[in-house]
């Protein structure tokens, strides 16, 4: 009798334990995530017509809005240096870079350091020399780091969209006190939008995921985007918006002259207001809407506007037709 | 010996006197500035042990052991010393550095299989079909596959461009000459020829998306075209090697412009353009190391090294019998 009772308790638990794991299985996966969203996030709407030499007192005044504390603190600002196309606003502006930089300094930042691994090009310094950002880095005296060849921790994903067992993050992120995320907002031809999160993707390192990152496009570019997000810290956003870029984005979009930064303490919801800006429903982008139930605020309701307010009237951005869903109207 | 070839003796002595400072300081500093200062790179340290090679005055034997004893069972290498145990695309650089350093067989023998099993996935049937029918936002042929950068991935141009000079090597060096070695030689430049940008030179890896032409990149081209070399009858190795010897001069770059003359140098005497470009753009880049604007990292003082001795006629990446 006490053997056929073990028997059966052995075997109910085993059925609750494969039954747990399928259910778990069939969850969405943020329904398994720890809830990390702020209960309320702040984004900051600037309107900036140039890339001008007064962008780093604005940013001081929008910076100042947040009432950070960043006295004695590491910053590294990440901005998007994908490769140098003449002609073509393809980059987060270097002088906005160089404004960043300024400001938090002001601010009283113990260091400023700029970091990008560019995901196609190997050569970051000819990107840097050619696009001008690093005329700029001289000019303020900025250190930069190649994320592509830093040295790499071996990290556990604070989430699990890929299946990769771990990620390999670079040193000099994982150890700044106030990562900085400085998107151009612009369309991308896979994502649908490339902003703060897909940002992101340059700090993985190409010396181990290859370039382009190709081990993460595989994995899927949203489910990558949502691991890299949830692993990596994020403490700020501040994306430029002065000239956009619309239509095949990343690189080869055309220009749209959005005269906006957006500046936010929550990434997701920096990238919400940002394609709000572009015209674009965030909720029907998958790495947006996915990271709006457990990594930050998508919602009107938990984001204060706390400069200017969305534009009353705003012309969608033109977008790849696979993407027309995405435009708001108008 | 004319001034300026004066001039590129003493950027060549400074040129390898920075590299055996810069490895000399990632030897003792294993807590350093990075991957290629403290945790080290397997591409970063192969560059400098061709680069090394022959100076009596460093000592590359720690580091050959090293790369050695990190070695995967499959007879592959990884990314970095430390990484997971996974093959990736280093181990064509570092066969290419036991082979011109004259070490050991067995070692490479592994290695050797492990490059002639590991294709793109394109190889794969599903996936060449996904991308013959499904997926077309990216024009390529699929059933020409070369080497991806980690495994499980597609076929990009660096990586194949590598690997072909190794097995092209192996091959010359009668080292393994049967039909698998030259299949797969044939096979990875049929794939670079098709990926090749429309007007000649080579991007990451796509010539064409959305419909756009993408730009070439003058290290990729110089890769591609260094693993082509005796081919310069093709169309494709004409209209590239023409944009290089056009985009090279002025390039603001050390890193890229010790690739581009490490091409032209594979290519003396195909026409007197490559001799003018490679002539000015050897003179550029000794001045850009004098400034030192570009070149504060390990593997792009190796490249711009080993590009200088290229010009001396010394070129590791020579494929021609």
């Amino acid at each position: 009798m006490i053997e056929l009772d073990r028997r059966r308790a052995l075997i109910s638990t085993a059925g609750l334990a494969v039954g747990g794991m399928a259910t778990a299985k069939l969850l969405p996966e943020e329904m398994l995530l720890r809830d990390r969203r702020p209960a309320r996030s702040r984004v900051a709407i600037v309107s900036a017509a140039a890339y001008s030499e007064g962008l780093a007192d604005s940013l001081t005044r929008a910076l100042r809005m947040f009432g950070l504390n960043l006295r004695g603190k590491s910053v590294l600002l990440k901005p998007n240096f994908v490769e140098y196309i003449a002609g073509v606003e393809v980059n987060t502006n270097p002088v906005l870079v160089g404004a960043a930089a300024e400001a938090f300094r002001h601010l009283g930042a113990r260091s400023v350091v700029v970091a990008e691994g560019p995901g196609h090009q190997r050569d970051t310094y000819l990107v840097l020399a050619e696009s001008g950002l690093d005329a700029q880095l001289r000019g303020q005296k900025l250190a930069f780091v190649d994320l592509n060849r830093d040295e790499l921790i071996k990290v556990a994903r604070r989430a699990n969209y890929t299946g990769l067992e771990h990620m390999w993050l670079p040193r000099t992120v994982l150890a700044s006190d106030f990562v900085v995320s400085m998107p151009k907002i612009k369309t991308h031809h896979w994502a649908g939008v490339t902003l703060s999160m897909k940002n992101m993707f340059g700090i993985v390192p190409g010396t181990k995921y290859g370039w382009p990152k190709n081990i993460l496009h595989w994995k899927g570019i949203h489910r990558s985007i949502l691991d890299i997000c949830a692993t990596a810290p994020i403490h700020f956003v501040i994306a430029d918006g002065v000239v956009a870029m619309e239509g095949n984005g990343p690189l080869h979009g055309t220009h749209r002259n959005l005269g906006k930064i957006v500046l936010a303490d929550d990434p997701v919801a920096a990238d919400f207001v940002c394609a709000q800006l572009m015209g674009l429903n965030p909720s029907l982008v998958w790495h947006l809407d996915r990271a709006a139930h457990f990594l930050g605020n998508g919602s009107p309701g938990r984001i204060d506007l706390i400069a200017e307010q969305l534009p009353q009237q705003i012309v969608p951005f033109d977008v790849l037709p696979e993407f027309a869903h995405l435009r708001l109207r108008s | 010996m004319n001034c300026a070839d004066e001039e590129r003796r003493m950027g060549s002595r400074e040129m390898t006197a920075r590299l055996r400072r810069l490895f000399k300081a990632a030897q003792t500093d294993r807590r350093g500035q990075g991957a290629e200062a403290g945790q080290q790179a397997i591409e970063a340290t192969c560059l400098t042990i061709l680069a090394l090679r022959n100076d009596q005055t460093a000592d590359i034997k720690p580091a050959l052991h090293a790369v050695e004893n990190s070695q995967n069972k499959d007879g592959s290498w990884s990314a970095f010393f430390g990484d997971d145990a996974e093959g990736c695309w280093t181990t064509s650089i570092v066969v290419l550095s036991l082979m011109l350093t004259g070490r050991e067989i067995k070692c490479l023998k592994s290695a050797i299989r492990w490059l002639l099993d590991t294709k793109g996935n394109e190889a794969n049937w599903l996936w060449r079909w996904r991308f013959q029918i499904l997926d077309r936002s990216v024009q390529f042929d699929p059933t020409k596959y070369g080497w991806s950068w980690a495994l499980d991935t597609t076929s990009w141009v660096i990586p194949t461009a590598f690997t072909v000079i190794a097995l092209r090597q192996i091959h010359r060096r009668g080292i393994k000459r049967t039909a698998a070695v030259t299949e797969r030689i044939d096979l990875g430049i049929q794939m670079l020829l098709d990926r090749m940008c429309p007007g000649g030179g080579w991007n990451a890896g796509n010539g064409v998306a959305f419909g756009v032409p993408y730009s070439p990149y003058i290290d990729a081209t110089a890769i591609a075209l260094l693993a082509l070399a005796g081919h310069e009858k093709e169309p494709g190795v004409q209209s590239s090697l023409a944009w290089l010897v056009k985009r090279l001069p002025g390039c603001p770059s050390p890193y890229s412009l010790a690739w581009g003359i490490l091409a032209l140098a594979a290519y003396r005497g195909v026409n007197r353009e490559v001799e003018t470009t490679l002539e000015r753009a050897t003179n550029e880049l000794v001045a850009l190391a004098e400034s030192d604007a570009g070149a504060d990292d390990v593997s792009t003082v190796a490249v711009c090294a080993l590009a200088l001795a290229a010009v001396a006629g010394d070129n590791v990446f020579e494929v021609r019998a």
